[in-house]
């Protein structure tokens, strides 16, 4: 029988990876969301961000969360054209396989391009506080995995009043809704749909910053968090930023316990479990609105 | 005798005889490992046609299929059956495997259909990395060799055969697919899914079955390459990369063609291994199949095969007046359908040589 | 229809003939060459990929030994030339590049690459095509399990053994301070797992209790979970079977944590040069088993020591040692039998070495009949800022600090 410290301790650890679960699925629910792409190379541009960062400590020795005011609107840029120029030229009939293929692609390239450049020698940021820990009721909880939540929580905050106080967040609501009826009504849906897909790839440039504090990285690690992701995804319901955020808690938070008697690998089997049983019960995910059951 | 017939076979007795003379050929026993993974290829990429090409259903899974068969055979070798035994064991377990996986994949159409099947590949990439009691775990596993004492090279040329003999039966069980009412079903279903199944096709059994052939055909892939390697690792049985090999081969031949996942087959396997050969295996060789995929897919999702035979039409024969409003592979079916319109092709193009 | 059939069939007969005719005489070739040429050396290691680091290493160990000999003349009077391939870290592609090197390019000899996982397959290929295989990294119990005949490991000592010193050490110390409980952590491959679970057998059986003992596979990066649980236990000893980034990863994990062992023990992470900065300079103290080093007085390694030194400006480490001692053992062969190239030489040449001792930088090195060697690995420890030998007493550089201060 575990501890009461050690669960205690393990259910701050999987509050905080639900945080930036939740970050990441919600830019994967919001491609899905403006176009029904699944957009397999979201957790490679995460990855491609978390090397920026930490070549940005490498080469400056400045503290990599001030790389953000460069990737951030870099990605944003990134995820405008590549709708634009690639996604949007797909033939809508066989738009949703062949997107899948086609990011796909691009996460290959990507993890090609790292390995590449940066060789698949595993790194890890070197920061004066890596080992460093505040005392939580009894629980420790590391100062990089706390800002990483941190900053997922506020890039999460920023995306909800986008969405909801803004007009574009509006426009862009709206042609999640109903794409004919948002242009009808004179929405120019195509670039907004442009700017859903920066607004999403600007997620990924924000948690791999985030884990770039933590973890270390190497060319093929996205393959380990799109599993993940896809997982809560579905179950949170495709296109439901919300139930995503739900969904992305929950899970982290269970796998994180799961890992005390079944350990590492064993727990991570529990995110494709959901996912299969969420197909098998409700296919609209647990949170999902209309939209998850007409697709 | 009809043209397209002569041609077909001529194709089949040259490609016959190009695969049969290639050992003599290659020469060193290298260049023949190097035949050997791209007739592999060939297998897994014709083996996802089954799914793909009929139902067109794109699973970037397969890996997790073709892995089964491999460590299927390997731990049914361990329990004592005799090798070949073993292989098509594994592969009929795979099957009935593929029952209850088809079950819950085919549920869900599109982007769905994706997701469950790269989540197959990897989740069975955590188990078999996890039950290390039973897989050898990240370690891998050993498959005894079937025809031990063998000098290295003519293990290399036995199973070169045995590849060709299983590229064989998996392109006729194809072919005869695509001949049989059940295929023109399939394709049916391919087209319009919602349509077909008012019109009484069983749309779910029909999917349902073609992946259980699919998956058979994938696992004897699989478990001929284990008994071939020698050196299970899971990292490489279930890898999402992989199975989109076989997605890449199989688009750029063409997937509604029998021959058009060999021909992606060769041309893929040929660009990678001789990529491989002068840049060694460099992560650029990832870039290289990532843009390859990429261009396949913006550029000509049908195929090479469509598109160099909408290309020869375009430019030996009557001009199509809405070219961009029906794909070419519609085109090509629709030619081949009727022969009437063939006829008046063939009489344009005979008439008007330009 | 019919008159295509036939010229069908009779064309595949042909074909079909003309394959078996040519598939037969076309395997007589010879290899090796002349007295003039130089002799080609066939290695593939992994340059790029999770183990380039060692990879190179190896490789500076290789190339060093042929400059070595090159410049003392050769070897039989002929010059040596290495051809080295990249393996990315590849199982798959290992056994192609070796297929290739032995089959298409038809090298004298071959060397062995780095890595448990890619020894074994890289092996099978040289064992089927009947060549000598001394390796440099192959140290877990599995490689010498497969019925190879052709396989030397050239370093001291098996992975297994390679804590020995220490678990002798522990459970001589005074019950009064000797540890009692401890923790594992490994990763799931076969060199790391072996070092580790040597360790624990040794402990288990002199009374130390197990209290965690988790596995993780290759690439793991998050270490939460695994941490918590050594916390949660507050074992006296932690043992990781690391390579470099995991066994950094823990430790940072742990120090996160605020756990403090008596006795922290690492295989292959701590001997790294960057070890101490990854972790927080807060390495005093930690421990790992080496096979070599470069203070140590057998003959050939002053010489070895002061050329490498000239030629890549600085001291080798384990892993260019243990490349230089391959070299060696099949220098060693090469001379006895004279002898080097493709057929019935290879297996003169295993038949030497299953009877006889080579002198190489590692100490001397002999071999039981699945190609084990039969010597002892030491015992370095972080004291003073730096890495230390402190086991064998005779070899030490520094005192074991024991307990360990914290981190």
């Amino acid at each position: 029988m575990p501890s009461g410290a050690l669960v205690f301790q393990t259910v701050v650890l999987g509050v905080l990876l639900g945080g930036l679960y939740a970050l990441l699925a919600a830019g994967l629910t919001l491609y899905f969301g403006v176009m029904r792409v699944v957009m397999i190379a979201h957790s490679a541009f995460l990855i491609l961000a978390a090397y920026l960062a930490w070549y940005f400590q490498l080469a400056t020795g400045l503290d990599p969360l001030l790389s953000l005011p460069i990737t951030v609107p870099v990605f944003f840029a990134v995820g405008v054209a590549m709708q634009r120029l690639l996604l949007a030229r797909l033939q809508p009939a066989t738009r949703t396989m062949m997107s899948v293929l086609l990011t796909f692609a691009i996460a290959v390239v990507i993890e090609g391009a790292l390995g590449s450049l940066f060789t698949g020698t595993q790194h890890r940021i070197q920061l004066g506080y890596s080992g460093a820990s505040l005392e939580l009721l009894g629980a420790r909880v590391a100062v990089v995995k706390l800002l990483a939540f941190a900053m997922a929580a506020a890039a999460m905050l920023a995306l909800y009043v986008v969405m909801t106080r803004s007009r574009f967040g509006q426009a862009l609501r709206a042609t999640i809704q109903h794409p004919e009826a948002a242009k009808l009504v004179g929405i120019p849906t195509d670039r907004v749909v442009g700017y859903g897909f920066g607004l999403g790839l600007a997620t990924a440039a924000i948690g791999g910053t985030a884990l770039a504090l933590d973890s270390t990285i190497y060319p093929s690690l996205h393959w380990r968090w799109i599993g993940p992701l896809m997982a809560i995804i579905v179950v949170g319901g495709l296109g439901s930023v919300v139930g995503t955020a739900i969904a992305a808690m929950a899970l982290g938070m269970v796998m994180s316990l799961l890992q005390i008697p079944l350990g590492t690998t064993w727990a991570q089997t529990g995110f494709y479990l959901a996912l299969f049983a969420t197909l098998a019960i409700r296919p609209q995910g647990f949170f999902g609105g209309r939209l998850a059951k007409r697709f | 005798m009809r043209r397209g017939a002569i041609v077909r076979l001529a194709v089949i007795a040259i490609g016959a005889g190009l695969v049969l003379s290639f050992p003599a050929a290659a020469g060193d026993p290298y260049m023949l490992t190097v035949g050997i993974t791209i007739v592999n290829y060939a297998v897994l990429a014709t083996a996802w046609n089954f799914v793909g090409g009929f139902i067109g259903y794109i699973s970037l899974g397969h890996s997790a299929l073709s892995g089964l068969g491999a460590y299927g055979t390997a731990l049914l070798i361990a329990a004592g059956l005799p090798s070949f035994v073993a292989l098509f064991a594994a592969a009929a377990l795979v099957a009935l495997l593929a029952v209850p996986i088809g079950a819950a994949a085919l549920r869900v159409r599109g982007a769905s259909f994706v997701i469950v099947s790269i989540a197959l590949v990897l989740i069975l990439l955590l188990v078999f990395q996890s039950w290390a009691s039973l897989t050898g775990g990240s370690r891998g596993l050993v498959v005894p060799r079937p025809f031990p004492g063998l000098h290295r090279a003519e293990h290399h040329l036995v199973f070169f055969f045995l590849f060709a003999a299983l590229l064989a039966g998996t392109l006729l069980a194809w072919w005869l697919i695509d001949r049989s009412r059940f295929g023109l079903g399939l394709k049916a279903i391919r087209e319009d899914e919602d349509k077909s199944q008012s019109l009484g096709i069983p749309t779910f059994a029909f999917k349902l079955i073609v992946f259980v052939v699919s998956a058979a055909f994938t696992a004897l892939g699989g478990g001929l390459y284990a008994l071939w390697f020698g050196d299970l690792d899971p990292v490489f049985q279930f890898s999402v990369l992989t199975g989109s090999t076989m997605v890449l081969m199989a688009l750029l031949g063409g997937v509604r063609h029998l021959f058009g996942p060999l021909l992606g087959a060769v041309v893929v396997g040929a660009a990678l291994e001789s990529f491989k050969l002068a840049y060694g295996d460099t992560p650029l060789h990832l870039v290289a199949t990532g843009l390859l995929l990429g261009g396949v897919v913006m550029f000509m999702p049908e195929g090479v095969i469509p598109a160099l035979s909408s290309l020869w039409r375009r430019r030996f024969g009557p001009q199509e007046a809405s070219i961009r409003e029906v794909t070419a592979a519609a085109l090509l079916d629709r030619a081949r359908h009727e022969p009437a319109e063939r006829v008046v092709q063939e009489a344009d193009r005979t008439g008007g040589g330009r | 229809m019919d008159s295509v059939f036939r010229v069908k069939r009779g064309m595949t007969a042909a074909v079909v003939t003309a394959v078996l005719v040519t598939a037969a005489c076309g395997r007589d070739r010879k290899s090796g060459g002349s007295a003039g040429d130089p002799i080609v050396i066939g290695v593939s290691l992994p340059l790029t990929g999770d183990f380039s680091e060692p990879g190179k290493g190896i490789q500076r160990g290789y190339e060093a030994w042929a400059k070595i000999v090159n410049d003392g003349g050769g070897l039989l009077g002929r010059q040596v030339k290495l051809k080295f391939l990249d393996d990315a870290s590849n199982a798959d592609r290992v056994v192609s590049d070796y297929e290739q090197l032995i089959g298409k390019d038809k090298v004298a000899l071959v060397f062995g690459p780095f890595s448990t996982r890619l020894v074994v397959p890289s092996a099978r290929v040289a064992e089927e095509y009947g060549m000598l295989f001394v390796e440099p990294a192959g140290a877990a119990k599995q490689v010498f399990e497969q019925g190879f005949k052709n396989l030397f490991y050239a370093a001291p000592a098996v992975a297994t053994e390679h804590y020995n010193l220490l678990a002798k050490y522990v459970l001589a110390l005074p019950e009064a301070t000797r540890p009692r409980t401890a923790a594992y952590a490994s990763m799931d491959d076969p060199f790391a797992q072996s070092t580790a679970y040597g360790f624990k057998a040794k402990l288990e059986a002199g009374g130390i209790k197990t209290l965690v003992n988790e596995v993780y596979p290759p690439n793991t990066t998050e270490f939460s979970g695994i941490a918590a649980k050594i916390a949660a236990s507050n074992a006296d000893i932690v043992v990781g079977g690391s390579q470099y980034q995991d066994g950094v990863n823990l430790i940072v994990t742990l120090q996160q944590l605020n756990y403090q062992p008596k006795l922290a023990a690492f295989s292959t992470a701590p001997t790294e040069a960057e070890f101490a900065k990854a972790i927080g300079n807060k390495a005093e103290g930690v421990l790992a088993p080496t096979g070599y080093t470069p203070q140590s007085k057998f003959p050939s390694n002053v010489e070895f020591v002061h050329k490498y030194t000239a030629q890549f400006g600085g001291l080798p480490g384990e892993d260019e040692a243990n490349g230089y001692s391959t070299g060696q053992v099949v220098a060693a062969a090469v001379k006895a039998v004279g002898c080097a190239e493709q057929g019935s030489c290879q297996g003169k040449l295993v038949a030497w070495l299953h009877a006889n001792q080579v002198e190489t930088v590692v100490g001397p090195l002999r071999w039981d009949d699945r190609g084990r060697p039969q010597g002892e690995h030491m015992i370095q420890q972080w004291v003073g800022g730096k890495i230390q030998i402190v086991l064998p007493a005779a070899l030490k550089e520094a005192d074991l600090i024991y307990p360990k201060p914290a981190w």
